[in-house]
């Protein structure tokens, strides 16, 4: 065959060669074009040509409501920054990625002077300073420290604060009322819930209450086992997992999956709920206000139809955790612990302008800082429909949001029993087939048994 | 229908399907990249699109997205290096060990490559907080080699294997050195092995991120991965748009160079398989 033939051949197809010149050149054109289009970017903080005496290392969650962080990073530290003579460095990470990140900064012996993570790390407590002069300062300021706070970071047994809460964010149940209302329904207690789900998931609209290892999960997870009776431990700290109530619970919510979830709850991730209501399917989830916000900011067509209600009534009452318990710890090995401890304290007092800032997500763990009556006021203000949904936020604060380990605290067994999540696995494999209720409780509650031994054994439960 | 044809609709027909499975992913992130957020979150929009460049602007101006990219291929660029400084040597030296020991001390660099970073990490902290390299692009440089080189080595140690002796015996008989027959002689003919370890070990940077999240944690030092879920994903809102386009830009080139080298690339992989 001549070259003659050859070419003729190839004409109007795509040599590989042509391939690649086409792609990189497309590449290259996308390339330029992104970097032409409009930007209104400000950067992150630096204070260039700097001198000022101090340093402040902080890491910690993304937020998620990013109108959180610009305000921190480009308001607060900045202010606080200028005002201490202090040059402070905010890192965020995705909020999955704090307890591995904890692990290597422990294990290095080294890392930022603030550490923040969205549940207490009680199991760290020895790595920790005693965080109780800054409690004391910032009570001198705006009063006693919330009883909440105080339970999920004090050892009554140590005497330690082994972490400072800043925030916490109440865990209200978000639903679509439309979606209910079709089935002639709404989620008062568990019973309604489980009476709607087989209608709802009809409809496709499943509930959307995860049973995987992540933090949403198990925030529903152990709430929901308080709501029907069954506790982690008691008051004085000694587990009380495996009761009959435990495992009705554990029969419930099995039934639950089965008549009205869908199997991809085993595989979440702590955004997956979210994006489950985002995307029109959910009708309901646990979650924080995130979960309304989004979809007001997004303009969804279904946003004036969320509602959030406190967590729905089970036998044994209306029993509600926090969603996120904001907890800094300054290590023993920070470089930086004035620095960092005044600022802690400054953000504490500062309350009200991150509550505010955080679009009633955050509230404050020194209720002081930002009283109650005040934090109302504001939420009935917001302008998104049904008006005056927020109201409801501060009712689930005060009444029926509780510590990780209630009615006990919060202490390294509870870390660790949270940090593995146990109890997600425990309603899993019953759910999925795997063991039976009264076995999954009985076998959790074997591991639990050994978690807190050991930690008795350190001294620290 | 001739053999001919009936052969070459038998290959459409198998390939084809492949083609649309492997394919279907990229085409549907370049769709996404080019869409407007809200639309992407919209149900009511799925099916809607109104291409925008807004995403790309997003990521070269609101985001380091360059910066990331300038890290990952300067981390990926001195692993390469370092990996082939030290595999070349190691399988050159492994090859012509036949029997028990030269198998075990095969297995043995291999296994190594097995251990998961997730392991890892605690320990490599430590070392790297002694070394003062905590939050610097050289942690990553410095432990990356631990995963790249035993496979590295693993790899050229069967490609060097496939090298006829006699060639070798050859250059050595026309007085060149052990060096200089390796330069010369060995190094040429080994070439597909050599790109092989190049691409591969430049993926496995490009791809890796426990190492990247646990001892980068600075928004200047990010390399790619572990930049578009730090910055791209705020909280529960994933910017889909953004992240589509924050991984098909690097998937291009990586593409193309797979695809200008695919043939010595299998060479590379099989190299070492049929002696």
């Amino acid at each position: 065959m001549s070259d003659t033939d050859n070419d003729a051949g190839s004409e109007g197809r795509l040599t590989r060669r042509d391939l690649l010149r086409k792609a990189g050149a497309g590449a290259v054109a996308v390339g330029v074009a992104g970097t032409g289009a409009p930007y209104a970017f400000a950067g992150p903080l630096r204070f260039k040509g700097r001198d000022l005496k101090g340093d402040l290392s902080i890491i910690q969650w993304v937020h998620f409501v990013p109108a959180y962080d610009d305000w921190f990073d480009n308001t607060w530290v900045k202010q606080w920054g200028q005002a201490n003579d202090v040059q402070v460095n905010v890192e965020h990470i995705n909020n999955t990625l704090l307890d591995t990140r904890a692990a290597a900064e422990v294990a290095g012996q080294s890392g930022h002077d603030l550490f923040m993570n969205l549940h207490p790390m009680a199991a760290y407590e020895d790595q920790v300073i005693n965080h109780a002069s800054i409690v004391h300062e910032i009570e001198a300021k705006v009063g006693k420290i919330g009883a909440l706070a105080k339970a999920s970071t004090y050892n009554p047994k140590t005497k330690k604060y082994f972490a400072l809460s800043d925030n916490y964010v109440p865990d209200p149940v978000v639903w679509r009322h439309d979606l209910w209302n079709d089935v002639g329904e709404s989620p008062a207690t568990w019973a309604h819930v489980a009476k709607a789900a087989p209608k709802l998931k009809a409809n496709g609209h499943p509930i959307g209450i995860g049973q995987s290892q992540e933090v949403d999960s198990n925030m529903a997870l152990i709430a929901f086992l308080m709501c029907f009776g069954g506790f982690i431990q008691d008051q004085h700290n000694r587990p009380t997992l495996y009761t009959k109530k435990t495992v009705e619970a554990v029969k419930f919510m099995t039934n639950l999956y089965k008549t009205g979830e869908e199997a991809a709850i085993f595989g979440w991730n702590p955004a997956s709920n979210n994006n489950y209501l985002y995307s029109g399917t959910a009708s309901l989830i646990l979650n924080a206000i995130s979960a309304t916000r989004t979809p007001e900011a997004q303009h969804l067509p279904f946003a004036d139809n969320l509602w959030i209600w406190p967590i729905p009534a089970g036998p044994h009452g209306r029993l509600g955790l926090e969603h996120v318990m904001s907890c800094y710890l300054i290590w023993k090995f920070a470089k930086n612990k004035e620095n960092a401890e005044k600022f802690l304290a400054d953000l504490c007092i500062a309350g009200r302008q991150a509550t505010d800032a955080s679009q009633l997500y955050n509230f404050p763990s020194f209720p002081g800082a930002y009283p109650f009556p005040q934090i109302r006021k504001a939420a009935a203000a917001d302008p998104h429909k049904p008006h005056g949904k927020y109201t409801i936020l501060t009712t689930i604060a005060e009444k029926y949001t509780h510590n990780i380990g209630y009615p006990g605290t919060t202490n390294a067994a509870i870390d660790e029993i949270f940090s593995k999540y146990l109890i997600p696995q425990m309603f899993a494999q019953v759910s999925q087939g795997k063991l039976s209720a009264h076995d999954s409780v009985r076998d959790t509650m074997s591991v639990i048994k050994d978690i807190y031994a050991k930690w008795r054994k350190r001294g620290k439960i | 229908m001739t053999g001919a044809r009936r052969h070459k609709a038998f290959s459409y027909a198998v390939t084809i399907p492949f083609v649309i499975l492997l394919g279907f992913p990229f085409f549907w992130m370049a769709v996404t990249s080019f869409k407007p957020e809200a639309q992407v979150y919209d149900p009511t929009k799925v099916w809607t699109f109104q291409p925008t460049l807004a995403n790309y602007g997003f990521l070269f101006h609101q985001t380091d997205y360059l910066r990331w990219l300038r890290n990952s291929c300067f981390v990926g660029l001195m692993v390469v290096l370092i990996t082939l400084a030290v595999a070349l040597p190691a399988g050159y030296a492994l090859a012509p060990l036949s029997g028990r020991v030269g198998r075990t001390m095969g297995v043995g660099i291999f296994l190594t490559y097995l251990v998961p970073p997730t392991l890892l990490f605690l320990p490599l902290s430590r070392v790297i907080s002694k070394l003062n390299l905590e939050d610097r692009l050289w942690a990553l440089i410095l432990v990356y080699p631990s995963f790249t080189i035993p496979f590295a080595v693993w790899l050229l140690m069967g490609f060097f294997k496939s090298v006829p002796q006699e060639l070798e015996d050859a250059a050595l008989m026309d007085g060149c050195s052990r060096f200089g027959a390796l330069v010369r002689v060995v190094l040429p003919v080994s070439l597909p092995g050599i790109l092989t370890v190049v691409i591969f070990t430049f993926s496995l940077v490009i791809n890796e991120f426990v190492y990247a999240i646990t001892f980068i944690s600075s928004a200047t030092n990010r390399t790619v991965t572990v930049g578009v879920p730090t910055d791209l994903i705020r909280g529960d809102l994933f910017n889909w748009p953004g992240i589509m386009a924050a991984i098909l830009i690097p998937s291009i080139p990586l593409a193309l160079v797979y695809n200008a080298f695919l043939n010595r690339f299998i060479t590379g992989f099989t190299g070492g398989a049929f002696r």
